[in-house]
């Protein structure tokens, strides 16, 4: 069975390159152009592994990151940020909320797959 | 015994409203230069207006041009990667198809060495054989065309990740669309302010951005790995280090 990845990001084309390069190694991608729609496709869908932006409107990346972890039946999933983002204060506090990687923008999506295969392999 | 000293008061101030009137004298044609000053100035403050409410009014059109931009590139972006997607796709069929005309081919080697015992003394046999050993050389050309779709499939991942200058520029756009926005909120309030003869001190132009609108105003585009180097460095101590070899493990 394909393991599914939710990505999360308002920029149509960040979510078809994941997409890309993802679903060439046989992983299932749904997307969210934010966080709340993120949250909602949750308990729809059984999803094992979140890639999620930071900067998004209504609900971002932050607040997702710490909904899901606080909810219990979904605080197992595996996160990864994937974010312009690069101060220490936004990386140290998307770790402290229980991201579980941080992939900077542009990214290599080598290293995108092996930050993947660490958790669904 | 007083009056002499009131008197002498008296003199004082006459003598002081004397210098006063005198001063005054001066005094006149300044104030009369700085009304005129003031005359000439207010046809300029309207212009100063007029063209601070013109510029204003052309802002959302700027705005909105930008926004187009990014819708733009954002389209074309999408359809490139369609198209690269599609390129990827195809090569990966050939190189299916490749693989099975390989095994085939070194199938058919394998059973042309098998009629070697059979032909060895027949010199014009062998030598027909030979020939054609020599001229069937096509598991090594199917093997060099791996190495030319490796390199197609290589560059197809080159364009996809420069491709990813469309999201960086679309946060910058947007960073720029922003601080448009704030200077027009600031413009219309001097606007407003320059109709009732009073300007006030904006300092900071900065402004709390929209609902609904989510951007890095850093964003920047680097090929170098510099940026993930950096994060890599932050959180090794908690999350552990990741090295390239590793990586490369996974795709060799």
């Amino acid at each position: 069975m394909k393991k599914v990845i939710l990505v999360a990001d308002d920029s149509p084309t960040i979510r078809k390159f994941v997409s890309f390069a993802l679903a060439m190694k046989g992983y299932e991608i749904l997307s969210a152009t934010d966080g709340m729609q993120a949250l909602e496709m949750l308990p729809a869908e059984k999803i094992d592994l979140i890639i999620t932006d930071l900067n998004m409107p209504n609900v971002d990346g932050f607040e997702l990151i710490r909904t899901v972890r606080s909810n219990e039946e979904f605080k197992e999933i595996p996160i990864i940020i994937l974010s312009s983002l690069t101060s220490k204060d936004d990386i140290d506090l998307g770790i402290e909320i229980g991201a579980n990687s941080y992939l900077v923008k542009p990214f290599d999506s080598k290293r995108m797959l092996y930050e993947v295969s660490k958790y669904l392999n | 015994m007083n009056q002499p000293n009131n008197m002498n008061n008296l003199f004082d101030k006459l003598h002081d409203l004397k210098s006063l009137f005198i001063y005054g004298e001066k005094l006149v044609p300044i104030i009369k230069s700085l009304v005129d000053f003031m005359k000439d100035t207010v046809p300029l403050l309207e212009n100063i207006n007029h063209s601070i409410a013109d510029s204003t009014s052309k802002i959302p059109k700027a705005t909105h041009q930008l926004n187009n931009v990014t819708s733009a590139t954002e389209l074309a972006t999408t359809e490139i990667l369609d198209l690269v997607d599609s390129v990827t796709n195809e090569v990966r069929g050939v190189e299916k198809t490749l693989k099975s005309f390989l095994i085939t081919e070194e199938e058919k080697e394998k059973l042309l060495e098998t009629l070697l015992p059979f032909i060895k003394d027949n010199n014009e046999a062998l030598k027909i054989f030979e020939d054609y050993k020599s001229k069937s050389n096509t598991s090594n050309v199917i093997k060099s065309s791996f190495e030319a779709l490796n390199t197609i499939k290589d560059q197809a991942y080159n364009i996809t990740l420069s491709l990813q200058v469309q999201d960086i520029t679309a946060q910058q756009l947007a960073a720029v669309n922003h601080l448009i926005e704030s200077v027009q909120v600031r413009l219309s309030g001097l606007v407003s302010d320059l109709e009732v003869n009073e300007i006030k001190d904006f300092g900071n132009l900065s402004m709390p951005v929209p609902e609904g609108v989510s951007f890095d105003p850093n964003a920047r585009y680097s090929k170098s790995d510099e940026g993930q180097q950096n994060v890599d460095d932050i959180i090794k101590t908690q999350l552990g280090n990741t090295s390239q070899d590793e990586i490369d493990k996974l795709f060799s």
